[in-house]
């Protein structure tokens, strides 16, 4: 159901007004919606000082984003903490960033020298007794990273430099652990200018040598580079260390300062809703008629009778413009989950969850119907509200699953199934219902019988909700429910299955409601009406995706004899049975959802209500406003 | 004949709607997914279109159903 809103007002001095709305949030039920002007009544605009202390919240809010990704992971939320004072939380905010940054910049910068000197050393490593250790030597080395991805690079290097020097060089290469090619090139002094020129051309880079190697040679430098890297890795865990001192310090404010920031904006946002005039101010908003009283006494027992609180006369606002919050008994709550995915029902219409606690568990049901397929289902819903926070969409999720698996297993041992045919074959179990495997007709005319009690339940659903406001429109459904019903009349009475004589007076009815329709609804009411009973046949698909889901089931099984190996034949009717089950999931669900967006709810659903925003105190999911 | 020409309708009575379903939602999909780049929030109502040409294949089959069984004996 629809919860019944009140339109509250709160008069009283002007210089309560910052008190006021603090009592509001506190009672957080209250969604406020602006003020119009009137008179003296003029809207409430934020004075200059409260102008500086939103850019200074904006700000230290920026400053907690950075910081809550740099230190990651922090909890997110937190409690609002007493505002000691927004400025010392900006100032230390702030300080702790640059010291950030420097540390950051830091890590940056030795990491990218341990990189370099850890490629150095590995190079070293691959040629140790290639590399000349002295400067005197009869060769001129080079030393390459090549790419290693290119298998034709080396040798074309090859045949690029017995073009240029002849025979006179010697190439050696090594695979890094990089991926790229460490190469070792000696050639006589005399050629170096060609080669040079040749691997400049090539775009083939000499290893740069790190600095402060003062003219040494790679194999001199070795020792000296192991120790640097020693040195690094030292210098990296000190950073680290010190980042986690900075994160410990910081961290555990972070998220208390976000929260309480964000509800001192939304404190200074709320006032925008206020008219007021130079002595007195005025609060108008929504709050859900059995919260009314606990505003009053919150009101109260702070102002006493400074600070009025009254209801707006009923006569004095549209329904349209009242939020709509959504209240079903427990068992029904999870499903209202599937309302809210469609926008939600005007404020004073019918709240379809309900009537989709009742009929969407039992078409699930009704298409998976099978004992193994329902308990499987129950132990995934089982599993997934374990996990699930009470109230949270995994818990909505895991109890409507539930509900679609009990309904499942009932289906089951009214259609004799489990896992298909298994339960016949191995525990004889027989059909209470009907064989949905052979009885395909009287499927059917269930599936159909079903979806006229759905559509007919639609269709007066619509004639209640039309029959506040638009009598006409109330008539017209009427009509075209009492011809729906004649229809079936006809039907029942043409099959056999109602006395025959109903046949005549049903058609006769018929011939006559169908001109006051046209004249009730105008020349589209055929169309209409023909769409209705569309509607009728698309509950067709209960039977067929049953009857699909049945037979893939009864040719898993059969897979399992007529394959060779036995092992092989279990194996690949498991797999059926798995891809059967994936399907007996998603295909129900898609489809009974469209059962109720399309057929059901075309009937009566009237869009446009409002999502209800009290105002209160900030939560990290957003829930305030 | 007529044990070839029973079949034979079935099967063209469920086949050729699901091939008109598969093209209605071989141009359904590419503008969902067009207009939920833009709007995520209209996700139910892309499922709910991407789902309604079904109808077309699902009475098909019943109709191939009623076919074989009525036809068929």
């Amino acid at each position: 159901m629809i919860l019944s809103m009140v339109r509250a007002r709160i008069l009283g001095p002007r210089e309560d007004l910052d008190d006021v709305l603090s009592t509001v949030q506190d009672v957080g039920l209250l969604q406020l919606s602006g003020t119009q002007p009137a008179g003296s009544l003029r809207p409430v605009e934020p004075d200059p000082r409260e102008a500086r202390e939103v850019k200074r919240l904006r700000a230290l809010l920026v400053d907690v984003d950075v910081l809550t990704a740099r230190f990651a992971p922090f909890p997110s939320g937190g409690k609002p903490q007493a505002p000691a004072s927004f400025a010392s939380w900006l100032r230390q905010f702030r300080r702790v960033r640059r010291d950030v940054d420097r540390l950051e910049a830091k890590r940056r910068a030795l990491e990218e020298e341990r990189t370099q000197t850890a490629r150095l050393l590995e190079f070293i490593r691959a040629f140790r007794g290639l590399l000349p250790t002295g400067n005197g030597t009869r060769t001129h080395g080079y030393h390459l990273v090549l790419r290693g991805q290119d298998a034709g690079v080396v040798p074309r290097l090859r045949e690029g430099l017995a073009q240029a020097i002849g025979d006179e060089f010697v190439l050696e290469t090594a695979p890094l652990s990089t991926g790229e090619l460490a190469a070792v090139l000696l050639v006589p002094p005399t050629d170096a200018p060609r080669v040079e020129r040749l691997l400049a051309q090539a775009g083939v880079h000499e290893l740069p040598m790190p600095e402060g190697s003062g003219g040494r040679t790679l194999g001199q430098i070795g020792p000296t580079l192991t120790a640097r890297l020693d040195a690094l890795d030292a210098d990296l865990a000190a950073l680290e260390h010190e980042r986690r001192a900075l994160s410990l310090a910081v961290g555990p404010t972070l998220a208390g300062a976000r929260a309480t920031a964000q509800d001192r904006l939304l404190g200074l946002a709320a006032k925008e809703n206020a008219a007021a005039t130079p002595r007195s101010f005025v609060l108008e908003g929504w709050i859900p008629a059995a919260g009314f009283p606990r505003l009053v006494q919150a009101i109260g027992a702070r102002f006493g009778g400074r600070v009025v609180v009254e209801p707006v006369a009923r006569e004095d606002w549209r329904g349209e413009a009242a939020p709509v919050v959504l209240h079903n008994p427990r068992l029904f709550r999870p499903f209202e989950m599937i309302t809210r995915m469609v926008p939600l029902p005007a404020y004073g219409t019918i709240d379809p969850t309900p009537f989709v606690a009742v009929f969407f568990p039992m078409f699930f049901g009704l298409i998976l119907g099978d004992i193994g397929y329902g308990l499987l289902l129950g132990a995934i819903a089982l599993w997934l509200r374990h996990g699930g926070a009470p109230g949270s969409t995994r818990r909505a999720v895991a109890e409507v699953l539930g509900a679609g698996a009990a309904f499942a297993v009932a289906f089951g041992v009214a259609f004799g199934e489990l896992f298909g045919d298994l339960g016949t074959r191995w525990f004889g179990l027989h059909p209470l219902l009907l064989d949905r495997e052979k009885s395909l007709l009287p499927f059917l005319g269930l599936a159909l019988a079903i979806g006229t009690v759905h559509i007919t339940l639609g269709l007066a659903l619509g004639v209640f909700n039309a029959s506040r406001g638009h009598p006409r429109q109330a008539v017209g459904r009427g009509v075209s429910l009492v011809m729906v019903l004649l229809i079936v009349l006809v039907l029942l009475a043409a099959l056999e299955v109602l006395p025959h004589g109903l046949l005549t007076p049903a058609v006769v009815g018929l011939l006559v409601l169908f001109p006051v329709l046209i004249l009730i609804e105008g020349i589209i009411a055929p169309i209409e009406f023909l769409s209705t009973l569309s509607n009728i046949l698309s509950y067709a698909r209960i039977m067929a995706l049953g009857t699909a889901s049945v037979m893939m089931a009864v040719v898993a099984n059969e897979l399992a004899g007529s394959v060779g190996s036995v092992l092989v034949g279990v194996l690949f009717a498991l797999l059926f049975h798995l891809v059967n089950f994936a399907l007996g999931i998603f295909a129900p669900t898609i489809h009974v959802l469209r059962l109720h967006y399309v057929e059901f709810f075309g009937k009566f659903h009237s869009p446009g209500g409002q999502v209800y925003r009290p105002f209160s105190h900030w939560r990290p999911n957003g829930t305030a406003g | 004949m007529e044990a070839f020409l029973i079949p034979l309708s079935a099967a063209l009575a469920v086949s050729i709607p699901a091939l008109a379903t598969g093209w209605a939602q071989s141009r359904i999909g590419p503008a969902i997914a067009a207009s939920l780049a833009e709007k995520p929030e209209l996700s139910t109502t892309a499922i709910l279109l991407v789902a309604i040409p079904e109808t077309m294949a699902i009475l098909g089959f019943v109709v191939a159903v009623l076919i074989m069984l009525r036809a068929g004996g």
